[in-house]
């Protein structure tokens, strides 16, 4: 089933097509710094990097790295290890290397930029294999409907999603995700959401996150204790699930149950301490609780979070 | 680890997915059902009708002069105005236009414009004679007789400098700018009248948006291509307000600083004043862009606290600043304590904030199918009004996203939008738009909204504004199936605009009561006149009037016509 991997290697073609300009970038940046070098081992590694003998430089830069205490150097060093460990289809190197590059580098953007090209290249392979090996898999199946909802084809990925259920109906998490389409659309079909969510929950009683988007759709038609319900049970699931316990402090508040509000909130902000929802809601559940103190010392942090956030999308 | 867990590790990140929904931003899913979906219990009838320019007369067209520099003021203006400026009890019509500043010299001249009530659904251009030009980039319009000689005078918002317009009484005005002292320079957006110390007269406050000038312009847009679209204002600097006290000698000291007002750095869109804590004294909400709201706490001597964010109407649920535009305010579900009303922008939904009574406010826009009707709205002009003359008070919200660009990069957002209308059914509200007329679902680039009923026929109607087009003047047919009484209020020792009055009345079962707010809407001034809307009931029984400060006094009348406009003076005891 060829198409499996055609259609999920679209929205990732780019980031593959870009590879190669990318790795072009990094040699670039590379050979500024190797022309200054001398003729220590890493040098030496780097200079036949540069010439394209990564075959016999990928021993010398990989004895190298370990020794090399300059920063700016082993930051050289180990772009080619990547470089070379790419070409010469090294996986298991190129990994190791850009997570080291990671780490030792978080902030830089040519690491940032080398780590998303590989790594959806890796990905691109992987659906290819997928597809040649089980292409009949629900998770083949899944990839493809997972692809065209990425496009935003929503109508094709509900088929997808469809058929994935026509021949495991009992399949964990395709119901959600039905669900979760269902609401991304716009416009949105929250009917049909709450059906396939409510489904989801047929097949598995777990799925906390199906609860919350249950109570979501709740919360926003300002049905308040219908979604207390849905949170309630998304964070009795999943103790980890943060986002549940915003949602049932907000819902709790906006149904003046400012007592009950305080204590999922609480949580919350000991769990997200630089989101500003948090604290907010905290401090209205202190305010309307009489615990004046407390609601300022929220508030504080509310603004002080706030001004840190950078603006993404807005929220209601 | 449940299986809960395991799913939602699977999606993507739930954070993630949260936060490109808006928290699961599913209010998109909803809004298309709650917008578009007709409810088989309310009736399909035209509620407002629009009247063309061919009848109206009004061929005036606001222009933008739309800019590749992508001005931000060129896409958030103008106001508009019902006004009665010569008292011959017929509403006339103010707009506003933009005019020349440092980074627009239009090609040929604009103007403001002014419109006489011809008394027969016709107006007249009367700018010229009246002398109202204008005379920069306008902005809004706030109406209110500053000296208490019973003629309407104008204060025009303006980028970089404000002018207020003393109504000579004899169809003309005069700028008075200099002498009265409120320039206000900057780029002020809207502006609002009202009584803020209860000495009987009425003082100025004036939005400020956020520092700009063509200088100051930066780059929002397609670096490759280096096409501009309007800025988020996140990246310009904010500006205090100002407010301005009435010597009652026709100049204004400025006291922007020593009332607590200029503290808070605003990017002010929208004003509404109103006694939201009952003590007697006017409050102040203020909407900003990308700022917190303010809600300016009048706390007497002179002082006012800003508390927005504590009192829960400065930032959204979650904690963060919202696109504040348009503002109102009223208390919808009579409890006695005003409730308050602001529109954002797209995702953000707007807010319906019930008072409690306390000081804090309670977002009630999702239970009243507000927030999901409007998730992908933008919100400018908006005023609650009884449209239908049930005694029930309603809202109209009119819409339109301030960047012209939009389409292209926001799936499901429009530039123009249409209107949206909530009818109040006693226990709440229900979106009655598309049952009200084709002009909601008429596309718009609205953004003032002005209430006044221009044909005295007590069915308020409306005249919405739209950037860089002509205006819309609809005529209201939904209030004229129910019986009314109109009432004009003449303060003596109140202030002469009765702004901050209470009125209550009886009629037969129903009895409900109308704060007289100060602004609200968007760079809007309305029809001083309040309409008390019947139902089918054919008879007032009693009203009272609750003057402002420092009046208080309270007067009660019976024998009270209806279907007619009636004056009452303060202290007088009788209408007329």
């Amino acid at each position: 089933m060829d198409s499996v991997a055609e259609r999920f290697s679209k929205w990732i073609l780019i980031f593959g097509a870009a590879l190669l300009l990318g790795s072009a970038g990094i040699a670039q940046v590379t050979s500024k710094t190797a022309a200054s070098a001398t003729s220590s081992g890493a040098e030496g590694g780097i200079n036949l990097a540069l010439k394209g003998r990564c075959s016999e430089a990928l021993p010398i830069l990989k004895k190298a790295v370990a020794q090399v205490t300059d920063k700016k150097l082993k930051y050289d060093v180990l772009m080619s290890i990547v470089h070379c460990a790419m070409g010469l289809e090294q996986t298991e190197t190129a990994v190791r290397t850009l997570l080291e590059l990671s780490r030792n580098f978080p902030q830089d953007p040519e690491v940032l930029y080398l780590s998303t090209h590989y790594y959806s290249d890796l990905a691109l392979r992987a659906s290819h294999e997928l597809a040649a090996i089980a292409p009949l898999s629900p998770q083949a199946q899944q990839l493809e409907a997972e692809a065209f909802e990425s496009q935003g084809d929503w109508d094709k990925a509900i088929t997808q999603y469809r058929m994935i259920l026509e021949r495991n109906p009992q399949r964990h998490g395709i119901h959600y995700r039905l669900g979760r389409l269902f609401l991304t659309k716009t416009p949105a079909d929250s009917e049909n959401a709450k059906k396939e969510l409510a489904e989801e929950l047929k097949t598995d009683p777990g799925s906390a996150a199906s609860e919350f988007l249950l109570g979501e759709i709740a919360r926003q038609s300002g049905q308040w204790e219908d979604a207390i319900v849905h949170f309630e049970k998304a964070a009795k699931l999943d103790e980890g699930f943060t986002e549940a316990y915003l949602a049932l402090g907000m819902s709790r508040n906006s149904a003046g149950k400012f007592t009950d509000a305080v204590a999922p909130l609480e949580s919350y902000v000991k769990m997200q301490p630089d989101d500003p929802a948090g604290h907010y809601q905290l401090a209205t559940a202190y305010a309307r609780t009489g615990r004046r103190q407390d609601a300022q010392r929220q508030m504080a942090l509310q603004q002080e979070t706030a001004a840190k956030a950078p603006r993404t999308l807005a929220q209601p | 680890m449940t299986s809960g867990r395991s799913h939602h590790s699977g999606i993507l990140s739930r954070r993630r997915f949260l936060q490109a929904l808006g928290l699961a931003g599913i209010g998109s899913g909803i809004c298309a059902p709650a917008l578009f979906s007709i409810e088989p219990s309310l009736p399909s009838k035209t509620a407002f009708e629009e009247i063309t320019s061919n009848i109206s007369g009004i061929h005036w067209t606001h222009v933008s002069g739309r800019s590749p520099m992508a001005h931000l003021p060129e896409t958030v203006g103008a106001g508009c105005a019902f006004l009665d400026y010569d008292n011959d009890g017929w509403m006339d019509i103010y707009l506003v236009n933009s005019g020349p500043c440092d980074f627009y010299e239009p090609p040929s001249p604009l103007h403001n414009a002014l419109y006489r009530n011809n008394r027969d659904g016709s107006f007249t251009d009367v700018t010229q004679r009246a002398g109202v030009l204008g005379n920069a980039y306008g902005m809004g319009v706030a109406v209110g007789d500053y000296d208490g000689d019973g003629f309407p005078d104008l204060y025009i918002t303006q980028y970089p400098n404000s002018i207020l317009y003393h109504n000579n009484g004899d169809g003309t005005f005069t700028d008075v700018t200099a002498k009265a002292g409120v320039a206000a320079p900057g780029w002020a957006t809207s502006a609002v009248w009202f009584d803020y110390d209860n000495d009987g007269r009425l003082d100025l406050f004036v939005c400020r948006f956020v520092d700009y000038s063509k200088a100051k312009v930066k780059f929002c847009g397609d670096l490759i291509t280096g096409e501009r679209h309007y800025c988020i204002p996140s990246i310009y600097d904010p500006m205090p307000c100002w407010l301005f006290h009435n010597n009652g000698d026709g100049t204004f000291t400025d006291v922007s600083r020593e009332s607590g007002i200029g503290q808070s750095r605003a990017k002010a869109w929208g004003a509404v004043a109103a006694d939201l804590d009952n003590d007697g004294r006017m409050d102040l909400y203020v909407t900003n862009d990308t700022v917190a709201n303010f809600l300016f706490a009048n706390r007497g001597k002179g002082r006012f606290e800003e508390i927005g964010v504590m009192s829960g109407v400065g930032v959204s649920g979650f904690g963060k600043p919202r696109s504040g535009m348009g503002v109102d305010a009223a208390d919808y579900d009579q409890d006695g304590w005003i409730d308050l009303f602001e529109a954002n922008v797209d995702q953000e939904m707007y807010s319906l904030y019930h008072n409690e009574k306390d000081e804090g406010f309670t977002d009630a826009a999702n239970p009243n199918g507000i927030g999901v009707a409007t998730r992908l709205m933008s919100g400018w002009g908006l005023k609650f009004l009884d449209y239908d003359n049930d005694g029930d008070i309603d809202l109209l919200l009119c819409n339109g996203h301030p960047d012209d660009t939009v389409e292209k990069r926001i799936e499901g957002v429009k530039f123009r939008e249409p209107m949206l209308l909530f009818r109040n059914t006693g226990k709440g509200f229900e979106n009655a738009s598309l049952q009200s007329g084709s002009i909601f679902s008429k596309p718009l680039a609205a953004r003032g909204l002005a209430l006044g009923d221009f044909d005295n026929d007590g069915a308020v109607d409306l005249l919405v504004s739209q950037n860089n087009g002509p205006p819309v003047l609809l005529r209201n047919l939904a209030g004229r199936e129910n019986h009314w009484l109109g009432i004009r209020l003449v303060g003596t020792k109140a202030n002469i605009d009765a702004i901050g009055a209470k009125v209550t009345y009886q009629s037969g079962g129903l009895q409900r009561h109308q704060f007289k707010v100060g602004g609200g809407s968007y760079l809007s001034s309305h029809d001083p006149r309040m309409v008390l809307g019947l139902g089918q009931r054919t008879k007032v029984d009693w009203l009272e009037v609750e003057w402002p400060q420092p009046s208080g006094r309270k007067e009660r009348f019976t024998d009270l016509p209806i279907g007619r406009y009636i004056t009452i003076v303060e202290g007088q005891g009788k209408w007329k």
